[in-house]
Parts: structure tokens; sequence; C-alpha cells
């Protein structure tokens, strides 16, 4: 096996499982605050990826690499592009009243928040299922 | 306890999702984030809008629990898309918060 081959297996091996590591995390809605880990991990793996390709290796040889790279490129960068803001100023607040508000609901009848007076309520505002 | 999600998918999305999760929650289609605003939690961060054409901005994910007289008790924004609030976590706020 040539050398670049042994590096490209290393590299999408760290890649894939790193991306396991990633997405079971995401899965149990405990992706870590801290996620210099992750980002580490992918940039190593993506690295062993290039290294793969100038120690040389076989067109099969070239794809792990080249899979090592997008992986750990791809969820590199949704980390980078992954805060979120709000305009403070305007944001609710603890102590804040909600305001009222209708909308329709997945059925297509429309929902007032007066139903919510006297109820204890948990609001959930999500990205959408996409 | 009343459970009520807001998102910008229309309500057919959410009819035709909703299986994925279970979730026993009123469901609420907020395409034009008029609820979104009103609360003022739109994502005026980078990547506020999904690829594609609508919507055109997404709320940043967060988490309230209201008392019977419609004050915020508690809540959780995700100042990161990637992390939500916990289950964990909003089930101890509640235990918290709820039981008073």
């Amino acid at each position: 096996m040539r050398t670049g081959t042994k590096f490209g297996l290393a590299a999408f091996a760290l890649a894939a499982g790193t991306a396991a590591l990633w997405f079971y995390f995401a899965r149990q809605v405990s992706l870590p605050e801290d996620r210099t880990g992750f980002v580490v991990a992918f940039l190593a793996a993506a690295t062993l990826g290039v290294t793969a390709y100038f120690k040389g290796t076989s067109w099969v040889g070239a794809v792990p690499p080249a899979a090592a790279i997008v992986i750990s490129s791809f969820l590199t960068f949704t980390i980078a592009m992954s805060a979120q803001s709000v305009d403070a100023e305007q944001a609710i607040a603890v102590g804040d009243v909600i305001p009222g508000f209708a909308a329709l609901d997945d059925e297509g009848e429309v929902f007032d928040s007066k139903a919510l007076h006297g109820h204890l309520v948990l609001i959930k505002f999500f990205r959408a299922h996409w | 306890m009343r459970v009520v999600t807001v998102s910008t998918d229309a309500p057919e999305d959410i009819a035709a999702e909703r299986h994925l999760h279970g979730l026993q929650a009123r469901m609420l289609s907020d395409v034009q984030l008029t609820v979104t605003d009103a609360f003022g939690l739109r994502n005026t961060g980078f990547h506020a809008a999904p690829p594609g054409d609508a919507p055109v901005a997404l709320p940043v994910p967060a988490t309230l629990l209201v008392d019977r007289d419609g004050k915020v008790l508690w809540m959780d924004l995700s100042e990161n898309y990637q992390r939500r609030s916990d289950p964990s976590v909003v089930l101890a706020a509640m235990r918290a918060h709820f039981d008073t």
C-alpha cells in the first residue's frame, strides 16, 4: 500500500469517527458549548487528507482523503456559521408579559394566545422542519 | 399545562412532519414571523434563513416558561443553532418554576 493511501485512510477514519460522534451528540441535543475539540479533529483529518495527496496515492486511494476533506470542511463550516443573535432591545426577557398573538396551527385553525390565560405554558420557538 | 411551538413552517408542512416526533403540542405556523417578531426573537445573526425562497428569516431557537398571568418565568435562548435547550435543563427549570 502506498504511503499516501495510508494517510488517506487515517484521514477518513478520523473524519468519519469525529462526524459520527458529532451526529450522535446532535441527536441527543447535547453538542457541547465548546466545540474546539471537534474543530481540531476535523482540521487534523483535513490536513492528513491533503498530506495523502502529497505522499502520492492511487486513483482508488484518492477517494478516502477526498471524503475526509469534504466531511471535515463542511462540518467545520457549519460550526463557524452557527452563531445566532437577536435584537437585545426587542427580545422578550424574564419578567416580561408575553405579547398577545394569533397564528394558524397545523390543522389550519386559528389559535389565539388568549387561550393560554390561566395556564402554565411552555413556548418553544424552533427553526422549522428542514 | 399548555405546550405551544412556533416555527416558520406552513401548517401543511407541520402536519406532514409532526409524526416524526409525535409532539403533543399546539404547533403554530409563523410563516411571516409575526409571532417571532412580537417576541423579538428573529435571528439577526449569520445563517438567518434556510436555503431556498421562503421563509425570509428564522427565529432564534428559544424555550420560554410562562406563568398563569402571562409573565415569563424562565427562558433559554440558543446563541448558537447547534445548541438547543437541553431537555434536562428545561425539565429542571420547569421543576424550579412551575411547582411553586
